[in-house]
This record gives C-alpha cells, sequence and structure tokens, in this order.
C-alpha cells in the first residue's frame, strides 16, 4: 500500500490564493466590520479593512444642531464608553466659551469616565474571551457591568447613552446614598479583578493564543498613530490623562500601565491593570470631593459661541479621543471634527495581519478593541 | 521645548510660516504654505513631533446649506401641513471672514516635550490639494481618505485615495458647505 | 418538515374532520417554533451592546429559548440593532434573504425604526422597515434588555397564531410591507 499522507502533491494540482470576506455581518468583528483576506494556505497576504458600514454623518449633523444638542450626538460613536465622549465635546466647547467648571462638577466628571472605563474595559475582557474560544469570562464581566450601569442608571437614567456630562458641569449633583453605592461596588469590584486574572489573564490556553501574537513595535505604533491601551501595550508612555490633565486627573494619583512587547497579551493586560488605576481614582476623588456647585454660573440655554477654534482631547476607553471645533459665531458649531481613536487604530490592521495565521485574525482584530460607532462616525 | 522656543525654531527653519494668535485656543498653531509643508513636517518630526494626531479640513465658503440634509417636510403628523419649519438655515454671521478657499488642519505631538503644534496650509475650493503626509506617517493614510472622501481635498502622493466611509452612490463630499444631497434608492 | 407543512393542508382539508386535525397541528408546530426562537447575532450600532446584555448574566435570554446563531441560514429572527446605514442596507437585504422561512424581524431602537437622532443624515435608511418587513418595533435609544425580551414575547404571541392552511404567514404576507428597491 502506497503512503498517500505523505506522498509529494500531484503535478497536476493548482494552488491559488483565495479570497475570504470577513463581515460586515460577523459575531467577531464587534459590528459592521468588513475585511477583505487574501489568503494563501493559512497565511494571509493580503487584509483590506473596509468601513463605513455604520457612517451616519455625525459631523454633518452637528453643523445644524446647538451646541447643547451636539452633546446628544456624542454619545453615540464611542457608545460602550459615552462618558469620555461627552466630556470631550463639552471641554472643546467650555474653552471656547471661557466657562470656569466648578471643581465638584470636576471630580464628579472624573468618577465617571473612570467608571465608564471600567465597564467598557469589562465589556472588552467579555467579548475578547469568546473570541479566543472562552464564553465563561463573559459571563462574569457582565455581572460586574450590569452593576456599573445600574450606578449609571441611578443617577442620570440611562444605561449606555448618558448625556450626563453637559456643557458647563454636569446634569444633576450626586448624593451620598449614590456614593455610599458606588464604594460598595468598588468594595465588591477589587477581589474580582484578582478572580479575572486567575480566569483568563494566566491561562496558558489564553497566553499560548496571544502572547506571541500581533506583536506592534514601538515605531510602528508611533508611526500608524496609535494611542490608547494599543499604544501603551507598545511600551510607550502617552495617556492624555498626564500629558494634559484635565478635569481632576491633575489631583489624583495613579500609573499607567505599560506593556513591555506589544503583544496581543499585552494590549490585554494594559487594560486589566488599568481596571484597578481606574478603581483608585474613583476612591481617590470620593476622598478629595467637597459639596459645592455641579454646573457653572451663566450657562446659555441656546449659546451663541464667539468666533475661534478650539481642541480637547481626553483619554477615552479605546484611546486619545479629540474634537476639534470651529466657530463662525453662530448657534452650532461651523465644523466639528472628532479625532477618533478607533477609525486611526484599526488602520494598523493592513500591515498586522500581512504574514499571519488565519486563526490569529480574530485574537489581533479584538485585541484593538474597536467600537465602530466611532469608526465610522 | 515652551510653546515660543518652538516657535522661534520652526520659524528659522521654515521662513514663510506665519504665526496665527487667533488660532486654536493654548496650542501653536502655524499657517504654512503649501509647498512647504512636507519640509516643515519633516523638521518637526526630526525635533521630536513624531506622533501625527489628527488631519482634517474646513470649508470657509459660507454657512452650511440646508439642502445637505435629508428630511420629510412635515415630521409631525399631528400639525397642519408645513407647521413646522424643521432644521433652520444658518445664516452667515459678521465679523467672521467667510472665503472660497479650504484650511486642510494638521496636528502634531511631542511625547517627550507634551507639547501640539497645529498646521494649517489653505487651497483653493476648486482645487484643493495638497502633498500627502503618508511616506512620513502612516496614520495620515485613512485621516487622508476620510478627508478627501468628506470634503474633497486631493493628497498628492498618497497610494490609494478613494472613499472610505461614504458608499458609491453618495454624490459630492457631503462635508463642503454646499453639498446638495441628491436622494438615492434608500431616501 | 417542508413536505408535512406544504403538503398537509391539501391532503386534511380534503377528508372530513381535517381542520380540526390541522388546527392541533397549528399548536404543535407553533409551541415547537416559540420556544427556540433563534436569533442572528447581528450587531449593528449601540443597541447591539443592550442585545448582548440582554444574552449575558442578569437577564439570560437561554430560558426564552433564545440561542444566538451566527449564520443567517440557521436563524428564524433577525434583530436589528442599530442604525442603518446606506452602505450596510444591501448586505442586511442580503442576509435576511438568506434566512429560511418563516422568518421574523425585532426592529430595535429608534434608529432602526425611523432613524432617530439621524432622522436627517445623508447616510441613514430611516427605519429599516423601507428595506424589509418588520414584525415588532421596540421604542428607545437605546432599549433596555427587558424591552428586548418583551419583544420576544410578543413575537411569540403572533407566532402561536401562525396557521398551516394560511401558509404560516410565510413568503406572501410578510413581503406585503416591503418596498422592492432593488428593482
Amino acid at each position: 500500500m502506497t503512503d498517500t499522507l505523505h506522498a509529494p502533491p500531484p503535478e497536476d494540482i493548482k494552488t491559488d490564493e483565495m479570497f475570504i470576506n470577513l463581515g460586515p455581518q460577523h459575531p467577531s468583528t464587534h459590528g459592521v466590520l468588513r475585511v477583505g483576506l487574501t489568503i494563501s494556505g493559512e497565511m494571509i497576504t493580503k487584509a483590506v479593512p473596509d468601513v463605513g458600514y455604520l457612517h451616519r454623518g455625525t459631523e454633518k449633523l452637528a453643523e445644524v444642531r446647538g451646541y447643547h444638542h451636539c452633546v446628544v450626538l456624542t454619545d453615540r460613536w464611542d457608545y460602550v464608553a459615552a462618558m469620555p465622549n461627552n466630556l470631550v465635546f463639552c471641554l472643546a466647547t467650555e474653552k471656547l466659551f471661557n466657562y470656569q467648571v466648578p471643581e465638584r462638577a470636576q471630580y464628579i466628571r472624573t468618577i465617571m469616565c473612570e467608571m465608564n472605563r471600567i465597564a467598557s474595559h469589562l465589556l472588552f475582557f467579555g467579548t475578547y474571551g469568546i473570541d479566543i474560544g472562552a464564553f465563561t469570562p463573559f459571563l462574569y464581566a457582565f455581572r460586574e457591568r450590569e452593576l456599573v450601569l445600574d450606578l449609571f442608571e441611578q443617577i442620570c437614567g440611562a444605561r449606555l447613552t448618558y448625556n450626563y456630562i453637559r456643557i458647563g458641569g454636569v446634569m444633576v449633583d450626586v448624593d451620598d446614598k449614590w456614593v455610599a453605592k458606588c464604594r460598595e461596588f468598588l468594595e465588591y469590584f477589587k477581589p474580582r479583578l484578582k478572580e479575572y486574572e486567575t480566569l483568563l489573564s494566566y491561562n496558558p490556553i489564553f497566553m499560548d493564543r496571544t502572547q506571541t501574537v500581533g506583536i506592534i513595535s514601538k515605531e510602528d505604533a508611533m508611526t500608524w498613530g496609535l494611542s490608547g491601551p494599543n499604544l501603551r501595550g507598545s511600551g510607550i508612555d502617552y495617556d492624555a490623562r498626564k500629558f494634559e490633565p484635565y478635569a481632576a486627573y491633575d489631583k489624583v494619583k495613579f500609573d499607567v500601565p505599560l506593556g513591555k512587547t506589544g503583544s496581543c497579551w499585552d494590549r490585554y493586560n494594559c487594560r486589566v491593570q488599568e481596571m484597578y488605576q481606574s478603581v483608585s481614582i474613583v476612591e481617590q476623588c470620593f476622598e478629595q470631593m467637597k459639596p459645592g456647585d455641579f454646573m457653572a454660573k451663566g450657562v446659555a440655554k441656546v449659546p451663541k459661541a464667539p468666533i475661534g477654534e478650539a481642541y480637547a482631547h481626553v483619554e477615552g476607553a479605546r484611546g486619545n479621543l479629540g474634537i476639534y471645533l470651529v466657530s463662525d459665531g453662530g448657534q452650532s458649531p461651523f465644523r466639528m471634527h472628532v479625532r477618533a481613536p478607533s477609525f486611526i487604530n484599526l488602520a494598523i490592521l493592513q500591515e498586522s495581519l500581512v504574514g499571519k495565521k488565519v486563526a490569529d485574525v480574530i485574537a489581533i482584530l479584538g485585541s484593538i478593541d474597536i467600537v465602530l460607532g466611532e469608526v465610522d462616525r | 521645548m515652551t510653546q515660543d522656543e518652538l516657535w522661534a525654531q520652526l520659524s528659522a527653519a521654515a521662513p514663510k510660516a506665519q504665526k496665527i494668535d487667533a488660532g486654536v485656543k493654548g496650542y501653536l498653531t502655524v499657517k504654512l504654505a503649501g509647498e512647504d509643508l512636507v519640509k516643515a513636517v519633516t523638521w518637526l518630526k526630526q525635533h521630536g513631533f513624531d506622533y501625527l494626531d489628527m488631519i482634517t479640513a474646513v470649508d470657509y465658503s459660507s454657512p452650511v446649506e440646508v439642502k445637505g440634509f435629508v428630511f420629510d417636510p412635515n415630521p409631525n403628523h399631528f400639525l397642519p401641513e408645513g407647521a413646522t419649519p424643521q432644521i433652520e438655515a444658518p445664516t452667515k454671521t459678521p465679523g467672521f471672514t467667510y472665503r472660497d478657499a479650504m484650511e486642510v488642519v494638521y496636528c502634531l505631538s511631542s511625547l517627550k516635550d507634551r507639547l501640539k503644534v497645529f498646521i494649517k496650509v489653505e487651497v483653493p475650493r476648486a482645487a484643493a490639494s495638497v502633498q500627502s503626509l503618508v511616506a512620513l506617517f502612516k496614520a495620515a493614510d485613512w485621516q487622508e481618505r476620510e478627508v478627501f472622501d468628506l470634503l474633497g481635498v486631493r493628497f498628492e502622493g498618497h497610494p490609494n485615495l478613494s472613499k472610505i466611509l461614504t458608499p458609491e452612490f453618495i454624490q459630492g463630499h457631503p462635508l463642503r458647505k454646499d453639498y446638495v444631497h441628491v436622494p438615492d434608492k434608500f431616501d | 418538515m417542508g413536505i408535512i407543512l406544504e403538503k398537509l393542508p391539501g391532503v386534511t382539508s380534503a377528508l372530513p374532520g381535517g381542520e380540526l386535525l390541522l388546527t392541533t397541528a397549528d399548536t404543535v408546530i407553533d409551541w415547537g417554533r416559540k420556544s427556540s426562537v433563534w436569533p442572528l447575532t447581528f450587531g449593528l450600532a449601540c443597541c447591539a451592546i443592550e442585545m448582548m446584555g440582554a444574552y449575558a448574566s442578569r437577564f439570560d435570554f437561554d430560558r426564552m429559548g433564545v440561542i444566538p446563531r451566527p449564520s443567517p441560514r440557521q436563524a428564524d429572527v433577525m434583530i436589528v440593532a442599530g442604525t442603518v446605514v446606506k452602505k450596510m442596507a444591501d448586505p442586511i437585504i442580503q442576509i435576511y434573504h438568506q434566512m429560511p422561512e418563516p422568518r421574523f424581524v425585532i426592529s430595535m431602537g429608534s434608529c432602526a425604526n425611523c432613524g432617530g437622532p439621524y432622522w436627517d443624515s445623508y447616510s441613514v435608511v430611516k427605519g429599516v422597515d423601507k428595506i424589509i418587513p418588520v414584525d415588532v418595533y421596540i421604542a428607545g435609544c437605546p432599549p433596555r434588555p427587558e424591552a428586548l425580551q418583551y419583544a420576544v414575547v410578543k413575537l411569540q404571541e403572533k407566532m402561536m397564531k401562525m396557521k398551516l392552511k394560511n401558509g404560516f404567514g410565510a413568503a406572501p404576507q410578510q413581503e406585503k410591507g416591503s418596498r422592492d428597491i432593488t428593482a
């Protein structure tokens, strides 16, 4: 009997490159991303991300909405972490109008952004587990995420799209009951974070699938303009909270977790470590917060901005989120541009997927942690 | 390095550059001629500004044209025909210089010095084109495509300047102020 | 199963008492259908996060027999969770036609209902019912997971009213509401 298994392939066998369409409807693209993959065997020879399947024209709509109405639009870019979106628009507008935000509002903003970062990273933690093949972390992460959403719901009535941070301050003040509930959550959450590390971070299968995969060098990360945990995973210390402190970030102490090699695991670990830092920031804010106003005085109902330009940027859950506003003196922004971190982070995919195995595509895509609402706006 | 030191060095390197005092609040804003752009950005990149934050463009022609939006003439069916004006057309405000030009805006960061610098290049609307920065920063790739798609600025030397966000059948560049929406099969 | 569904009404209605047999069969088949509503994992925008929340720990959609399927070929119901933009409209029509009949559509959230906050945008389809027929609409921006579960309860009520002799409300009735925009 001839050895068919190890025989050389017949002469007339045809080998060809194959085109695979990943998305726009695919459970692991986290939305409606389409990637055109050309593969040769198991290796990817070309990857062309195709975005725009959620392009809603927000930048155009802002040109006919009032400044207060624009805050509503901002919620729906990065819908997993909407508070930093609210905040960055309000910061840019406040720069334009020269509003002085009261100190208590600054602390509340910081608390909300950090709590939202926890909620967002928990979602990443859960879905990245699914991407790799572990379903259980998803259920654990969503259990805790619901508790964070309950806190948001109690304060502003919404679970995802908050519209809580307003121009000049915040919508309502936080009361003692809320603070007590939030502290209770933090106490509950700290041991859970340790549980996650045992559940997923140091799981040998998970480590094997991520630690040597999708390595992005420092140079690549810089030239592609990555930001957030993707940039910090490669070991570059760039965090808008330290670069130009906004809200109350100059009054609290925190570390910026950095990765070493820039692999998928490093990016993942940066996010998990950031959750520890967020817990610490929120606790410090509770210690330092004093009673006072939560809204600036003299914020107009229908504001007419002075002529000028402003740029504000914050560290959103996905990276450096910036807003460039131009005002012609009218009731609505003359031009609003969003520096969307997901959009810029996603561009690296066309380079980082080439030469990788098909099985690693979702591991790399998931570790970049995009939100399509922000990619396409 | 502070903003003033940066401006002193930059103006020596690119003599034609102008500093705009009424630029982006709190940041150094520099206006460059189109042909100096690549030279100045290369200089900046060598002097610590090795992170491209954003590329965008602004159309200064006029307030936005309402026909660029899609709307049902009377969305509130409980009101008589035509009773609710939907969106008010923004009017020209005195004091702002509307002109037949676009500005391409670049933002570069120096992570070491914690500085950001804004660079503006003014181009005519009819033949809007500037040099591409893809050779210097790969981050420029998609952002230039976005600006091309939404505002119609051509980037000379870009390897793949094509639509990125809007579908094929949307005609024109939606973020231009005079964009008029042509109803398509979904309206 | 397909043969039974197609041939049974014609055969039994000719028999004496055949209608009774049909009603009994209806109840059993409808009960089976409503107890395993398999939606397509198809998230578009913000509402998809609430849809994930509905599948996850607290709300636990599984107890209603709702188990997400990644392929349209295996799905009964499509939850359109989020803004339908014009670039995505053609893939949605394609996915809808890939689903086996009878198929159902839940329009989740303001954007899928009527365009929501993007009612004047140049690139948003003002309601998914402009391109495919919709069975249940959910209001909200985004709706809560409970609202989605209530929509599934409503859909199950609709399923229990389906009749064999009406062809289970399949193609002809469903297509009635749709606008053939590919023509």
